[in-house]
């Protein structure tokens, strides 16, 4: 799991998407780090809200499951 | 006390939330802390904004001169007095003071005033993230003193069981009274009021508050716009 030490314990990374019109896929906008998913939201909102998303969503980066990655191909 | 009182009582906390929350903005514990900081000052400048502008449709603007000269007629919590010195000073506020500003719009947007009712929704969801921010921080603990400090301010700001606010709610202006408004923030805030006594003789209604004192100087020149004009350029001859 990907924590950090902080002030308040420990914080894990979330990745945040968003999209602007119901016909756009959602995609990733950054990411924040944060303690819990209250937090985590707060900080995706405040950090990322300069454009006008119609829907936003955030996701601990634990839970995305990888097929694969750079360099490692979807064949094997 | 009227409703345009109570109503500028709102704008001139959140303005000074906002202000104080701006402080924070390069002093928080993460740079994440550092940004929500900032944003939710900026949401709650906004807001002020909006509360001044029903002033004017609600009929009676109780905003005088004297706001331009003397910092005592500033309508804010002695929470606000003076600048924060302790993250935990910004937690109580941002989860006790920000949440009971809240609540009280709350009140406003379900009574029976149709400029509240339709200018204030919008805040309610812009506060949802001020309330996950402030309560998260609260988890992660906080010393008592500013905690207790907000609760005690947040429960005199309601005002009085038998006050000008309990009567807004017997009038349907509010769709809360100071009972309600209590209880809704011991149920949001997941915890029950602390033990405290409060003298309601001591207590001023237009300021709603029990304290005497006034916004520092500082800040009271930058609301008037007096620190712009000491940092601008002299205009040449």
């Amino acid at each position: 799991m990907t924590r950090y030490r902080r002030v308040s314990g420990d914080a894990v990374e979330y990745e945040v998407f968003a999209r602007k019109t119901r016909g756009d896929p959602l995609h990733q906008v950054g990411s924040v780090v944060a303690p819990d998913d209250d937090l985590a939201a707060a900080y995706a909102r405040a950090t990322y809200d300069e454009e006008r998303w119609i829907e936003m969503a955030i996701v601990r980066k634990d839970d995305v499951i990888e097929l694969w990655q750079p360099g490692e191909s979807s064949e094997t | 006390m009227s409703l345009s009182d109570l109503v500028l009582s709102i704008a001139d906390n959140k303005q000074m939330l906002g202000l104080r929350y701006a402080e924070w903005a390069t002093r928080a514990p993460s740079l994440e802390a550092d940004i929500a900081a900032a944003a939710m000052g900026l949401d709650d400048l906004g807001h002020s904004r909006v509360l001044y502008g029903c002033l004017e449709p609600l009929g009676e603007d109780p905003r005088g001169p004297e706001r331009e000269v003397d910092a005592g007629s500033i309508r804010s919590l002695p929470y606000f007095d003076e600048p924060w010195s302790e993250w935990g000073q910004f937690v109580a506020a941002n989860s006790v003071l920000d949440t009971a500003f809240t609540v009280m719009i709350e009140a406003c947007v379900g009574g029976s005033v149709e400029v509240l009712q339709h200018r204030l929704r919008k805040m309610l969801m812009e506060e949802r993230y001020h309330f996950l921010h402030g309560r998260s921080w609260l988890r992660s603990g906080i010393d008592t003193g500013p905690l207790h400090r907000a609760w005690r301010e947040a429960i005199e700001w309601f005002g009085p069981p038998d006050g000008e606010t309990a009567q807004l709610y017997k009038d349907g202006r509010l769709s809360m009274g100071p009972a309600e408004l209590q209880a809704r923030l011991e149920e949001r805030l997941e915890s029950r009021v602390p033990e405290m006594t409060i003298d309601w003789k001591q207590w001023d209604p237009i300021r709603r508050r029990g304290r005497s004192g006034a916004v520092d100087e500082r800040t009271f020149a930058m609301l008037r716009g007096l620190e712009e004009k000491r940092f601008a350029q002299a205009k040449e001859a």
